[in-house]
Order: C-alpha cells, then sequence, then structure tokens
C-alpha cells in the first residue's frame, strides 16, 4: 500500500478515539474556561501537551491557585505511563530514524496506543499508518476543547452533572486499568493511603505519595512471587 | 500560565519520546517494567479515592450522592469499556440524583 493509502488507513482507524475525544475535550475546555484560562491558552494547551488526565488535574491545581512546579511535577508522574507504552511501540519502529520518532511519540496517548497495538500488522514499521492515526485523534482533541472553551460560558458549570465529569472520566479510566487481581490490590492500597496521606499532609503530595507506596508494594510482592514460582510469577518477557 | 503550559509540554514529551529514542540500545529490567505498570493504576486510585470520600471541610466522610453515581460509573465502564459513554452516563447519574437526595 502507498504511503497515502496507509495514511487514510489510519485516520479511519482513529475514528472512534474521535468520537471519544471530542466531548472529552469539550468538557475540558469548559471546566479549563471556568478555571480562568482564555480559549487560546486552552487550544495551546491541548496542541503542545495533549494529554487528557494531566491536563484536567492541571486546571483543577490552577483554580485552586497552585504554581507552575506542582502541576508540572504532577504532569510528569501522571505521563510517565507513557514511557512504558513508547516502550513497547518502540520495538516496532526499529528502523525509523529519530526525528522521526520523536515526533510520532509528541502525539502518543493512552487510546492511540490501544488502538495501534490492537492493529500491530498496519503499525509495524509504518509511520504513515500511526501518524494517520495520530494526528486525527489530536485534531479532534484540540477542536473539542477550543469549542468548549468558547462555549463554555454559556453553559452553567453546576447542572447537568458536569461536577461529575471529572471524577466519572479518572473512574472510568482507572477501570480500564484493573487488569487482574493484583490491580485490585493496588487500587485499594493507594486509594485508601491517598484518604491517610490526605488527611495528614498539606496540598496535593498525597497522589504521589501514594502512588509511590502502592507501585513499592506490587514491585515487593512480584519478587516475592517469582522466588516462591520462578517463570511462572510474571509473563515472559515481550519481544 | 505559559509557564505552566510549556513546562507541561516538556515533562509530556520526555517519557513518550525517552523510550522510543534509547529503547533499541537498552533492555529494561523486567521487575521496573512491572512497578512502572502498576502507576497508571495507583496514580488514579490516589485521584478517586479522595474526591469521592473527602468532603469539602476536609473530612473522610461517605457521601451518598458522589458514591452512588461513581459505582455506576465504575460498573458501566467495566461491561461497556467505552471512555466518553462512561463520561456521559456519570454525569446523567449525577445529575439525575440531584433531584431525589
Amino acid at each position: 500500500m502507498t504511503n497515502k493509502g496507509q495514511f487514510r488507513e489510519g485516520v479511519k482507524d482513529a475514528l472512534p478515539i474521535v468520537l471519544g475525544y471530542l466531548p472529552v475535550g469539550m468538557a475540558f475546555g469548559l471546566l479549563a474556561r471556568n478555571a480562568g484560562l482564555t480559549p487560546s491558552e486552552v487550544g495551546l494547551m491541548s496542541l503542545l501537551v495533549y494529554a487528557g488526565a494531566s491536563q484536567f488535574l492541571a486546571i483543577e491545581m490552577i483554580y485552586k491557585g497552585m504554581t507552575w512546579l506542582p502541576i508540572v511535577l504532577a504532569t510528569f508522574f501522571i505521563n510517565l505511563r507513557h514511557f512504558l507504552m513508547g516502550s513497547n511501540l518502540s520495538l516496532y519502529f526499529k528502523n525509523t530514524p529519530l526525528r522521526l520518532l520523536g515526533f510520532l511519540s509528541a502525539q502518543l496517548t493512552d487510546e492511540s496506543f490501544a488502538v495501534a497495538i490492537s492493529n500491530l500488522p498496519k503499525v509495524k514499521n509504518n509511520p504513515p499508518y500511526l501518524f494517520g492515526l495520530q494526528i486525527t485523534s489530536h485534531l479532534a482533541w484540540v477542536i473539542g476543547s477550543i469549542v468548549g472553551a468558547l462555549f463554555g460560558p454559556f453553559i452553567k458549570i453546576s447542572e447537568y452533572g458536569l461536577t461529575f465529569a471529572l471524577p466519572s472520566l479518572f473512574i472510568c479510566l482507572l477501570v480500564f486499568q484493573l487488569k487482574s487481581v493484583r490491580h485490585f490490590g493496588i487500587m485499594v492500597v493507594a486509594g485508601v493511603s491517598s484518604l491517610f496521606f490526605k488527611w495528614a499532609f498539606q496540598g496535593n503530595w498525597y497522589i504521589l505519595l501514594a502512588a509511590l507506596l502502592a507501585g513499592g508494594i506490587g514491585v515487593v510482592v512480584e519478587i516475592i512471587n517469582e522466588k516462591q514460582n520462578p517463570r511462572g510469577g510474571s509473563q515472559e518477557a515481550h519481544g | 500560565m505559559f509557564a505552566i503550559i510549556f513546562g507541561m509540554a516538556v515533562v509530556t514529551f520526555v517519557p513518550r519520546f525517552l523510550p522510543m529514542a534509547f529503547l533499541t540500545r537498552w533492555v529494561i529490567p523486567e521487575r521496573v517494567k512491572i512497578g512502572l505498570g502498576y502507576i497508571p493504576t495507583a496514580i488514579l486510585s490516589a485521584i478517586v479515592f479522595p474526591i469521592l470520600f473527602f468532603n469539602g471541610g476536609g473530612k473522610v466522610v461517605i457521601q451518598p450522592h458522589d458514591l452512588l453515581s461513581a459505582i455506576s460509573v465504575f460498573i458501566f465502564s467495566w461491561k461497556v469499556k467505552r471512555l466518553w459513554a462512561s463520561v456521559i452516563l456519570g454525569m446523567l447519574v449525577y445529575w439525575g440524583l440531584g433531584f431525589i437526595m
């Protein structure tokens, strides 16, 4: 298939993501406007940052009057998960030039990654397909958030359950992560300890403290399990 | 505001790009991979639980309105696996419960 044909194929496969990104992007633009961002700042953030959960968390923190450092730190730790996804995708782009990889990886998201790894034959050593998939999703996110920012002032944030849009998003993303009994354990440890850390310490550190605690316990459990039955505990290395 | 946006742009780019750039040369230890694999679950839980169980006065409480809405979203997204549909359902349930609670 030609480059153009593969690009088109990627655009087509992005349509379910577009359906998801437009309304969530609009919700973001609306809430960001409510937190004091201008429509151009909303568009710029969606264009350059392009990370749903981090952007929602950032406007929550901006709304609470926090400065750039805790916001950027929280963003960094939330997006550390892309390190794993990038690691996985890199297996399929061994011969691609670095400059092109830089461009492709800047548009990596949970959703485009999920679609990409379910279409591996199309993805393998095929930058035009991944580019088509990702640029379409990215555009939907930017357009959705600008539309939300422009029409935000006409919608009352307290109505139609909009206050619960953010919690719903995070709950749903959390459910997507729960792939095993161990993930449920991690959820309980992180959730309960976050309540304790929030009660015990000022500021927003509870998220990082709880995540590090739960992640650490997860690794320890994994190591103990591996020692008890070698090879049985963890999945075989990929690739 | 621009410090926030550009700072966020840099730190979102780094973890996306680094593995793409270097992983052909490095081998990530399995345990590190496993630990990183739990981070999203842990972070999202640490965001969700305080939203549900902390009231405005900084006390840990049961808030039936939030909790019932959250359980609906949890079950729905578990079955349907659609992000936007779950968000809209959560909003509708929360809105609807507002009339009766």
